[in-house]
């Protein structure tokens, strides 16, 4: 019995997602747990593996297809046995979205389907309005598929109505949503660079959204940043401890990061408007603390969310920021756990930066930049002292909130921070 | 048009008669006592032997054509056999006094002329050498196959005798082990290291061919004569006609310099069998009445033209012999009317419907063999025995190399299937070779010192100087670059010579060989005859018997007239004789206007389309000298197209201009001429200069930024950058002068549609000119493709351009309409 495979829904807010890779195709053998294609949400990748043993009979979608969730992907059965009953392509094209419930369930496509799918006219390769055919040109049609538009809705200028190349542009340009954000529009631009020696790389969808809201943050907020540092002893002997002795208690994983953001969750909810959304007409202002971390993958930047941080220990805070941080890296994190944050920590310390401009996260009103621990000096009552600093630098939204109550946030951080171990007594 | 002749009114004018000498008709008359001074009992009989070996070679083949079967063994031969039964005297008696330096050319009909030619040449080379002409050819391939299978295993004659037998046999039978590799067969079958030389399938073929070799032989001061073999019903051909008179042209006896005066070392023989397949010459066909009267119209010398008794061999080795003294006193061409007769038919198909059963027995009556061996009886020169005992050896031979040869473990055809590249392989030789030979060019002043040298010099070598341009006058043109190219080539080469029709003192048509009548001596630069066929019928004789050439037609128009030369000869020799000939020829043609229908045409396509030729059209100053350098360098026949609407042009591509050094455009490779991403025009010749003019205009009117590419070869062609350009701008037209109907354009508009396919936004377009006569200069524009023609059929049939109104409709209905009207 064939058994048709869908398009997972990873996430709630997730509608469609891109096939990236096939990994069988038309007519191979399947065995349970062969991964069969990988996808992408605009923001992991994922793959998926199969449930069921056969031959691959029909595959319904190809690679970088953007594929609503719960659609038919392709269908696995016994050789002969005939997979087009299960093609989402077989289907009258539904001319609204809201259709998209009724499809939610194809794996049960019961038998009168077949004989009602039959009975319909063949809706093939040749579309037709109005009895009209319709004329595109190879070039044409190749182009509308890698934007992801429907060509029947561009108009022809073409030679006897044809629809050529110039159209389908005209119609990516006027209707962007009608493009999918694998979008690959050919640039009509010369390449007018003295530069030859260069290899094209295609943006990675996750390049692409991270693009369009690094973008997007810096030209819609009234961001700046604030530069800070702080006594880290404290912290650096806390954490020492914790490597030293931690293991029996299982803490000796507990990084100087999960310090910061423990005391991040800590110090947010007394500066509200640092915990909040700025949405331009109001301003949400959150009484937890999700905290979201950021976490660099081979494909790219991901701000994974720690939800209630403020009611989770050290020890909790530390791991679900490990898990996460793995599944990124993996490309199999949950998208629902991508969205969320109420502030953002990120940290470059690591790679010796000593201070930074973080960009938002809109509409989040701020982000904390964890610097490097360098040593500084400072007099004191037995003359001139070195002593660890590690820098934080923060950046807000100045339409939210003014530079005195994000100082003041940060002069807390600090204090807390520097008495770490009185705060975590608290 | 020498300037020293002066044509004198009073001595043209006067009243004269002209006079003519008696023709000799069958005046040999000896007897074999007579002859005993002259040949010992062994020539008498090798003289027998050789036409036995002929006529028991030619009535296998009958055997095996008629019955299937010779001695025994069966054979289906599928291929051609145009049997010379009967004429075995008239090819043993003109064999019998040539070497291997005397080179025969051949007819349809000349498996006897091979034999005879090869048994000759054999008998008077060395053991050693005749060895080593065997080790050497095909790498000792055909020798490995005979050796070892001889009565005297030590006797290298007869191992020569089978070499000969079974190559020609196997070449006969289409064997890879032929002379030819098979790919010349029965009618076409040569040996060059023996003087054979290609044998013809047209008739009238080997005339110009012969005589462009009877050049080679003069110009380059070779040993040796050559014999043209044609038929007597090749005297209705126009070629031989032109290849007569070419080679009794006067200034090979008043203009050219000492060491090369004197007529051309060639015989014209008619081996005269008396019909033209099935057309009786003389009574029916042609009003000569007896062929030898030919010669009295061609020149005074009349040719030294006689008939002679072709059934009786030693009537042909008396003319050969006396033949030979006049063309070694430098008083040829000779005409020889070899009188014959074939008992065999035409060909196997033959049913002899136009002649009687009488008329065959009486001349079977006078069988040259039976008489010839009668009268050596008589003479007491052998007994019965001895002719009964060259029969059998004969036979054996016979029988001993058919079976080799049609042992398909031996013997296979070409292995096309397993080597599917065997025969491509062969089609162009791709050789680069900078000179034909050794010696100094011939040459009458220093290059420096040549007036045109010296003239070009001084020009601006582009078109702009600081942004302006250069006057006409002061600029390094298009035919100074074919010009450098060629007078280059000239003080390099020494065997390269040049000739057509005003070549000399006029500098060509259209001077591009200006300076070159200073620089060369008559027999390196000439005026031809207005005879195209035999002009380019000679260069292929010239080309293939090693020397280079470059002869020119003026007008491509007048392509025509050298049809066979062109589509049979230059682009087929190299292939049939498997790439044991190369063909350096170069042949210039003009594409010209102005001058009405049969001066005006673009004829690319018709050569593009005969497999064998190299056709370039350059349409800049750098491109024609590059690719002029590059067909001068080449193995190849390059058909070489010229536009004379261009010659005064400069370089306006190359910001460096026209090098003054040597330097090559390959063959093959288009070129981008502007660079643009909307659309690709792909242009042929003159063309290119009307499609940057349209280019310009797209840009300026519409915004659309045109590729533009200059084919500059039409074949071979190297589609890589076009395709590239069309992946590019998914859009192409291209164009040319040529009509549009079967215009060579189609081709590769078909190939762009095949392989860029998908990256199509429209039909790859055509636009020629129109399926008309070219009309007068003042209606030209409406012929020629013109810019607004460009943006018209852009506009119609690519990209309709916003705000555009056409001038001229390109629309599908005026296309089917165009084509039903066959216009």
């Amino acid at each position: 019995m064939a058994v048709p495979i869908i398009m997972p829904r990873q996430g709630q807010s997730v509608e469609s997602c891109i096939i990236s890779q096939w990994h069988k195709k038309k007519g191979d053998k399947v065995e349970i747990g062969d991964v069969l294609f990988t996808y992408e949400t605009d923001k992991a990748t994922f793959e998926e593996e199969s449930k069921h043993s056969g031959i691959l009979l029909d595959i319904f979608f190809e690679e970088d297809d953007d594929v609503p969730v719960l659609t038919n992907v392709c269908v696995i059965g016994e050789e002969g046995e005939d997979p087009s009953v299960f093609s989402p392509h077989a289907a009258p094209p539904a001319p609204e979205e809201t259709k998209a419930e009724e499809t939610q369930t194809p794996q049960e496509a019961p038998a009168e389907d077949v004989q009602v799918s039959e009975a319909a006219p063949e809706q093939t390769a040749v579309q037709e309005i109005e009895d009209k055919k319709i004329r595109i040109s190879p070039r044409a049609r190749n182009l509308a598929k890698d934007a992801g538009v429907d060509f029947t809705k561009a108009t022809p200028t073409g030679p006897g109505g044809r629809i050529i190349v110039r159209d389908i542009e005209t119609l990516i340009d006027e209707a962007p949503a009608a493009v999918t954000q694998t979008s690959k529009v050919v640039s009509a631009q010369p390449a007018v660079s003295a530069l030859e020696d260069y290899e094209e790389v295609k943006p990675t969808n996750i390049r692409k959204v991270i693009a369009k809201a690094m973008h997007k943050s810096l030209a819609e907020t009234a961001q700046l940043t604030l530069n800070s540092s702080f006594d880290a002893g404290n912290i650096m002997d806390f954490r020492k401890e914790l490597k030293t002795k931690g293991e029996k208690y299982g803490v000796d994983g507990i990084t100087l990061n999960d310090i910061v953001l423990y005391a991040v969750s800590r110090t947010l909810l007394n500066h509200k408007d640092l915990n909040a959304h700025f949405l331009g007409d109001s301003m949400h202002v959150y009484n937890t603390v999700n905290l979201g971390v950021a976490v660099d993958t081979p494909r790219g930047l991901m701000v994974p969310t720690i939800f209630n941080a403020d009611r989770k220990s050290l020890y909790e805070i530390s791991k679900e920021s490990k898990e996460l941080a793995a599944a990124c890296q993996a490309g199999t994190i949950n998208p629902d756990l991508l969205a969320g944050g109420t502030f953002t920590v990120t940290n470059l310390g690591t790679l010796r930066v000593e201070s930074f401009t973080p960009v938002l996260n809109p509409p989040e009103t701020g982000i904390l930049g964890v610097n490097n621990i360098a040593e500084k000096v400072r007099s004191s009552k037995d003359g001139i002292e070195l002593y660890p600093a590690m820098g934080l630098s923060l950046t807000f939204d100045h339409r939210a909130v003014d530079g005195a109550p994000a100082a003041r946030f940060l002069k807390e951080l600090a204090e807390n921070l520097e008495n770490f171990t009185l705060l975590l007594a608290r | 048009m020498p300037k020293e002749q002066f044509i004198n009114p009073d001595e043209v004018r006067k009243s004269s008669w002209i006079k003519f000498d008696d023709i000799p008709v069958n005046q040999y008359k000896k007897t074999i006592k007579e002859e005993k001074d002259n040949y010992t009992k062994d020539d008498f009989m090798r003289i027998f032997r050789d036409m036995a070996i002929i006529r028991e070679f030619e009535t296998m083949l009958n055997l095996i054509k008629t019955t299937g079967e010779y001695m025994g063994t069966s054979y289906n031969h599928p291929g051609p056999a145009h049997l010379s039964i009967g004429q075995e005297a008239s090819a043993v008696g003109q064999a019998y006094l040539l070497d291997e330096e005397d080179f025969i050319f051949g007819s349809h009909r000349s498996h006897g002329e091979i034999l005879a030619k090869g048994l000759s040449a054999l008998y008077k080379l060395e053991d050693k050498e005749l060895l080593k002409i065997m080790e050497d050819f095909f790498d000792g391939e055909i020798l490995r196959i005979i050796e070892g299978k001889q009565k005297d295993a030590g006797n290298v004659k007869e191992l020569a005798i089978d070499f000969l037998l079974y190559g020609t046999l196997a070449e006969i039978f289409a064997r890879e082990t032929g002379f030819n590799r098979g790919l010349g067969g029965s009618m076409h079958a040569f040996f060059t290291p023996f003087g054979i030389y290609p044998n013809n399938a047209i008739v009238g073929g080997s005339a110009d061919i012969a005589m462009g070799s009877a050049l080679y032989k003069k110009i380059n001061n070779k040993d040796g004569i050559v014999i043209a073999n044609i038929g007597d019903a090749s005297m209705g051909c126009g070629p031989v006609w032109e290849a007569m008179s070419m080679a009794a042209m006067d200034q090979f006896k008043t203009l050219w310099d000492e060491s090369h005066r004197g007529g051309l070392p060639i015989i014209f023989n008619f081996f005269n069998n008396q019909y033209g397949m099935g057309g009786q010459t003389s009574g029916e066909t042609m009003g000569y009445d007896i062929l030898a009267r030919v010669g009295a119209g061609i020149n005074p010398e009349q040719m030294h033209a006689e008939r002679v008794d072709g059934f009786n061999p030693l009537a042909v080795i008396d003319a050969i012999k006396r033949k030979k003294e006049v063309l070694e006193n430098k008083e040829g061409p000779v005409l020889l009317d070899t009188l014959t007769y074939r008992f065999s038919g035409h060909s196997p198909s033959d049913a002899s419907s136009y002649r009687t059963k009488e008329e065959v027995d009486a001349w079977m009556e006078q069988d040259p063999l039976e008489v010839y061996k009668n009268d050596l009886i008589e003479a007491g020169v052998a007994k019965q025995e001895e002719f009964d005992a060259i029969w059998e050896d004969t036979r054996a031979l016979i029988s001993k190399n058919m079976k080799l040869s049609i042992d398909d473990e031996i013997s296979p055809h070409m292995d096309v299937k397993n080597k599917p590249s065997i025969i491509s392989d062969l089609m162009f030789s791709n050789q680069k070779v900078e000179k034909m030979d050794d010696r100094e060019p011939d040459v009458l002043m220093p290059k420096d010192e040549n007036p045109r040298v010296k003239q070009i010099k001084r020009k601006v070598r582009t078109a702009l100087q600081d942004g302006k341009p250069v006057p006409k006058n002061r600029m390094y043109q298009f035919r100074d670059a074919v010009f450098e190219a060629i007078m280059d080539k000239f003080y390099v080469d020494p065997t390269l010579v040049a000739y057509g029709e005003e070549n000399r003192d006029w500098g060509g048509a259209f001077a591009v060989y200006r300076g070159l009548t200073e620089a060369l001596p008559y027999h390196r630069l000439f005026n031809s005859p207005i005879s195209e066929g035999a002009i380019v019928g000679s260069a292929v004789g010239y080309g293939l018997s090693g020397g280079r050439v470059i002869a020119e037609l003026m007008y491509c128009d007048f392509l025509g007239r050298a049809g066979d030369e062109v589509f049979n000869q230059l682009s087929k020799w190299q292939a049939m004789s498997a790439g044991i000939l190369k063909m350096p020829v170069v042949l210039r043609v003009s594409v010209g206007s102005k001058y009405g229908a049969q001066h005006s045409q673009d004829w690319t396509s018709l050569v593009a389309h005969i497999p064998g030729l190299k056709v370039v059209f350059p349409a800049t100053p750098y491109d024609a000298k590059g690719l002029m350098n590059s067909a001068l360098m080449g193995t190849d026949p390059v058909i070489f197209f010229e536009s004379q609407r261009i010659y005064d042009i400069g370089e306006m591509f190359n910001p460096e201009g026209v090098p003054e050094g040597y330097y090559e455009v390959p063959i093959g490779e288009p070129d981008i001429k502007r660079e643009g991403e909307d659309l690709t025009i792909l242009t042929v010749g003159a063309t290119l200069y009307r499609a940057l003019e349209a280019a310009d205009r797209l840009e300026a009117d519409y915004g659309i930024k045109a590729e533009v590419i200059d084919a500059r070869s039409i074949v071979p062609f190297n589609y890589d950058k076009v395709l590239e350009s069309v992946k590019k701008t998914g859009r192409i037209l291209l164009s040319s002068d040529a009509c549009q109907r079967g215009s060579h354009l189609n081709d590769v508009a078909q190939n762009i549609s095949e392989l860029a396919f998908d990256y199509l936004d429209a039909p790859p377009v055509v636009l020629g000119a129109k399926n008309w006569i070219t009309p007068a200069h003042e209606l030209e524009h409406f012929f020629f493709p013109q810019p607004d023609w460009f943006i018209d059929i852009i506009h119609e049939r690519i990209l309709p351009l916003k705000g555009h109104v056409v001038k001229n409709s390109f629309s599908d209905r005026q296309q089917i309409e165009n084509n039903k009207l066959g216009v």
